[in-house]
């Protein structure tokens, strides 16, 4: 008896101890993936001497990058292209979403595939025909090239994610719609959209940030005086030498609203994210 | 109100599957008809052809003598309770049942006032601004059935509606719908596989099995009149005994030369009044055939008269207001369609008796036997030997 | 109406479906008008794809048999892919992917026991999570201003090194075109910990909670248990994590070499998706870059087959 006690009392140590190794463990990774975060913050602040010097802020930097980047401009780009291209996803997912999924007919199975296996191909890969093919009809002179790309980009994802949600809502629900007398279409405006709103949420979170992020069509898709901030940042950086601090503040600004975005809907990414995508 | 008519209508899905094979039936005008069988058996693809969910692949249905085929579900001017309830998750129970009135662009003050007739029939009025989830089983089940009430339609159409509840809910519905498609006057079919169900709300019951009607008549018609072996195992609980027989010639003591009956080492010779309502059993004589006997109808000899035969007693239970014997009958029991009843497999016969009854486990009991009300069976094709 | 016809029509078809949901008769009336419906919802997203996606991969497999400069192609025909095997370049590129592919089992691994730690739910394992999560919202072009400062000759690295006494070993790793390889590696592992971390979680979750208390109970450790119960249930999730590690580390690294290392030094870091940026916008040789482009999509589309296999329609609940 004891025994037993004595063993008791040593095991609840050994699980305080292991609780507070655990902690002590997370706090360290904690501090490894939130330090390059507080090193562009620190630096952002600071003007080349100071950055030499590792002491000292200034908002330097700041006025720096405000002359060597147009901000607002290049964040309004991005609002816009992120805006537009999640318009085109949502419409062509939601739509295509529930055809796979409630309005089956003969070869939609296949067509569904052909729409998702679309995910397979990357950019790279295709990238010197589509800069052709939009050239040749007028569209990278403006958002409108850049935005299609984002959206045949984001579509196979967002159009697999709606059909599987769409999946889940019973038929039971989508025939009494039809015998209470709304068409097929009306039955997808009234019922199946308001139902959908967490999908949609999901494919909304997921494609700003995606897009937001981008470089890679924002730098060869969008003519120079409409880019945005990511692409706008990366040519500072690879452009004429620079100093530190405004880069760090370009860095800071431009990943803001990703990151009030991403806070306020962790849920929604994390649900997509599971669903099967990358970044 | 109105009439529903289906013509040898017949469902083949493309996969080659026959859901639903030349089914005839006719639901009259404020009539409550039950399709009733088991799972799988093509009864909801027959509802669903009726709302227009499904095509037909041939055949003809007619609501009020104009067939229908190719009417769209919206201008059938039917309602239709799911067995999911189908409650649109987003609206609160008043948009539900006015969901479909909205639609049909009836004037607000009519959806208003009909909506609150609704849920006061259906007790629902503290609900209204509720959601569905807010609500319990039953509650949800009276939004479904408002939802169908509120349109005033021709028909209702219930596709297995009290499922999901529990057994205690379920029966307290059951009384509550019957009550109220009897105050409404409105032509219904019902769907389930729950043959209680079925007996206590229809009007007329349809069995049908394997996508094809075995039997559609009124539930005392049905339990007492079976049309073939499947109706006779299906409806019924416990389900009527059903034992491989012969037919044979009686009469070897020179006495009343009737036919009787043998299974195994019993011999139960048939009323006159039976004989002669069955002109069909000189055919039969010296042929197999088989028997069926409600376990209602065998009793405690001690307590009830009639001819007797005499079996072990395997099992007795107790339920209350009456006891089930389970006795053995020294024969092979006829093994049904139903196959899994496997009371039968194990080649006994339960008998329903008056609790009085003192026949014990292990003893051998004298078991007397309603010989008027034996049923009789073709082997070959399960058909009743009615005449 | 007979019973033996009853129990021919289930001998004959076991399975009667009470309800049709895939696919309809050909020419029925009443579901004409949801297949139109159907086609017609689904229409545009196909046109979309067809259009941006599904023409240009055809147009880059015909323009990687031709010399081409986006005005004037000239066929060379299929000759080139065995030019392109016998070309060193390409063999030093795929080197680099090469060895991008052992930063793998680190970028699955460290998340696979982040996730492991979170699941046990000490006090703020919530807060933990948002913040091991975070990187997932930063765009591949602020971590690589950040990775470039961090490993520069007067960097964050070389800082803590000679802080720690190892100042005689400071170098600038983006220098050494190995060595500026394995800091895109240690990069890339570093931002793949949120998605993985995130795969891991939601599969932890899923699992049986009564799986590991019997294992509690029949005396296993708590290592034991990670190591014998969990991780060979999580395989389909390491199995779909290994799959979204490698498409990313082979195509979605390019904003990231374009900011730290533009492909150097010389090839050091130059992957297959950044050659082919090289080749079109440095070079103007579009038809090399369709054709390391259409190697490129050959990979991924081996990736992606598995993918498809691994996130089925039905595996997608869980809402």
């Amino acid at each position: 008896m004891a025994a037993i006690r004595q063993s008791g009392r040593n095991s609840r140590l050994n699980k305080k101890m292991a609780i507070w190794a655990l902690f002590t463990l997370m706090v360290i990774i904690a501090v490894v993936m939130l330090y390059p975060f507080w090193y562009i913050i620190d630096n952002a602040f600071r003007s080349a001497g100071q950055f030499d010097r590792q002491a000292g802020h200034s908002l330097i930097g700041w006025k720096e990058l405000f002359a060597n980047l147009p901000v607002a401009a290049q964040l309004l780009n991005s609002t816009l292209v992120c805006a537009a291209s999640i318009a085109i996803i949502l419409i062509v997912s939601t739509t295509a979403g529930f055809a796979f999924a409630k309005l089956r007919y003969r070869g939609s199975g296949m067509v569904f595939l052909l729409v998702v296996s679309a995910l397979m191909v990357p950019l790279q890969s295709i990238i010197f025909p589509e800069i052709v093919n939009l050239g040749n009809v007028h569209l990278t002179s403006s958002y409108a090239g850049a935005v299609l790309v984002y959206a045949a980009l984001g579509t196979p994802f967002a159009t697999f994610l709606m059909a599987t949600y769409y999946r889940g809502i019973s038929d039971e629900l989508i025939e009494a719609a039809v015998i209470d007398g709304l068409g097929y279409e009306r039955t997808f405006l009234q019922i199946a959209i308001p139902l959908s709103l967490p999908a949609i949420a999901t494919v909304t979170v997921l494609q700003f940030i995606q897009i937001w992020d981008d470089l890679l069509v924002a730098l060869f898709f969008l003519p120079t005086n409409q880019r945005t901030i990511t692409a706008g940042l990366a040519t500072l950086a690879t452009g004429r030498t620079t100093s530190i601090p405004p880069l760090m503040a370009g860095s800071l600004i431009s990943a803001i609203p990703a990151i009030v975005v991403y806070l306020i809907f962790q849920r929604h990414l994390v649900k997509g994210l599971t669903l099967g995508m990358g970044k | 109100m109105a009439q529903i008519e289906l013509e040898s209508v017949t469902k083949e899905f493309p996969d080659g599957t026959t859901a639903v094979s030349s089914l005839d039936l006719a639901v009259g005008d404020g009539e409550l008809l039950v399709l009733v069988g088991p799972s799988g058996c093509g009864k909801t693809t027959a509802l669903r052809m009726v709302a227009g969910l499904e095509d037909v692949t041939s055949g003809t249905i007619s609501i009020d003598g104009r067939p229908v085929n190719d009417v769209e579900p919206r201008h059938r001017d039917i309602a239709m309770v799911f067995q999911s309830y189908a409650l649109y998750p987003h609206l609160s129970v008043y948009d539900n049942m006015a969901f479909s009135l909205k639609y049909r662009r009836a004037a607000k003050a009519e959806i208003r006032q009909r909506v609150a007739e609704a849920a006061r029939i259906l007790e629902l009025e503290p609900y209204l601004q509720r959601k569905p989830r807010q609500l319990s089983g039953g509650q949800r089940q009276r939004v479904a059935m408002g939802r169908a009430i509120v349109r005033q339609p021709r028909a209702f159409l219930m596709d297995e509606p009290l499922s999901n509840l529990d057994a205690k809910l379920r029966v307290q519905m059951r009384a509550e719908i019957a009550q109220l498609q009897r105050s409404l006057g409105t032509t219904t079919i019902y769907v389930t596989h729950d043959q209680t169900e079925a007996m206590t709300l229809g009007t007329r019951v349809a069995v049908i099995s394997g996508g094809v009607l075995q039997q559609v008549a009124a539930p005392q018609e049905l339990y007492r009149r079976p049309a073939n072996l499947f109706v006779a195992g299906f409806i019924g609980s416990p389900p009527m005994n059903l034992i491989d027989a012969r037919l044979e010639r009686g009469g070897a003591a020179g006495d009343d030369a009737g036919p009787v009956v043998v299974f195994g080492p019993h011999r139960l010779a048939i009323p006159p009044e039976v004989v002669a309502a069955h002109p069909a059993f000189e055919r039969y004589l010296g042929e197999a055939i088989v028997l069926g006997i409600r376990p209602e109808h065998l009793h405690d000899a001690a307590i009830a008269g009639g001819p007797v035969i005499k079996l072990p007693v395997r099992l007795r239970e107790e339920l209350g207001s009456e006891v089930q014997v389970h006795g053995a009958i020294g024969t092979a029991a006829h093994v049904s369609a139903d196959a899994a009843d496997d009371l039968r497999s194990l080649a006994t016969i339960v008998a329903r008796m008056d609790p009085r009854t003192k026949i014990a486990e292990g003893e051998t009991a004298e078991i007397a036997v309603d010989t008027a009300e034996l049923q009789f069976f073709d082997p070959a094709s399960g058909d009743s030997i009615l005449a | 109406m007979s019973l033996t016809e009853a129990k021919t029509a289930t001998a004959i078809r076991p399975a009667v479906r009470r309800r049709g949901r895939s696919g309809r008769a050909a020419h029925s009336r009443l579901s004409r008008r949801r297949r139109r419906a159907g086609i017609l919802l689904s229409l545009p997203a196909l046109a979309l794809v067809v259009a941006l996606i599904g023409i240009p991969v055809g147009q880059a497999v015909y323009y990687s048999m031709t010399q081409w400069n986006g005005i004037t192609a000239t066929w060379i025909g299929p000759s080139v892919y065995t030019a392109l095997f016998k070309d060193p370049i390409f063999w030093r590129v795929v080197e680099n992917n090469a060895l991008l592919l052992l930063a793998v089992p680190f970028a699955i691994g460290i998340p696979l026991v982040i996730a492991a730690l979170l699941n046990e739910h000490v006090r703020g394992w919530r807060f933990f999570r948002s913040v091991y999560f975070l990187p997932t919202a930063i765009s591949w072009v602020v971590i690589g201003m950040f990775a470039q400062r961090f490993f520069a000759a007067t960097g964050v690295l070389n800082n803590l090194l000679s802080h720690v006494g190892f100042g005689a070993s400071a170098t600038d790793m983006l220098a050494g075109e190995h060595s500026a390889l394995v800091a895109l590696a240690i990069t890339f592992i570093w931002s793949m910990v949120g998605t993985n971390t995130i795969i891991f979680l939601t599969g932890m979750a899923t699992l049986d909670p009564t799986l590991t208390e019997a294992a509690r109970v029949d005396g296993l450790s708590r290592t034991q248990i990670f190591f014998r119960v969990t991780l060979p249930l999580l395989t389909r999730f390491i199995q779909f994590s290994f799959v979204i590690t490698v498409i990313s580390a082979f195509s979605a690294l390019f904003s990231l070499i374009f900011v730290m290392t533009s492909g150097g030094p010389g090839f050091g870091t130059t992957t297959l998706e950044f050659f082919i940026y090289q080749a079109g916008f440095q070079q103007v040789q579009f038809g090399t870059a369709a054709l390391y482009g259409v190697v490129l999509f050959v990979i991924m589309a081996i990736a992606g087959l598995v993918q498809l296999r691994l996130i089925k329609p039905d595996d997608g609940g869980g809402w």
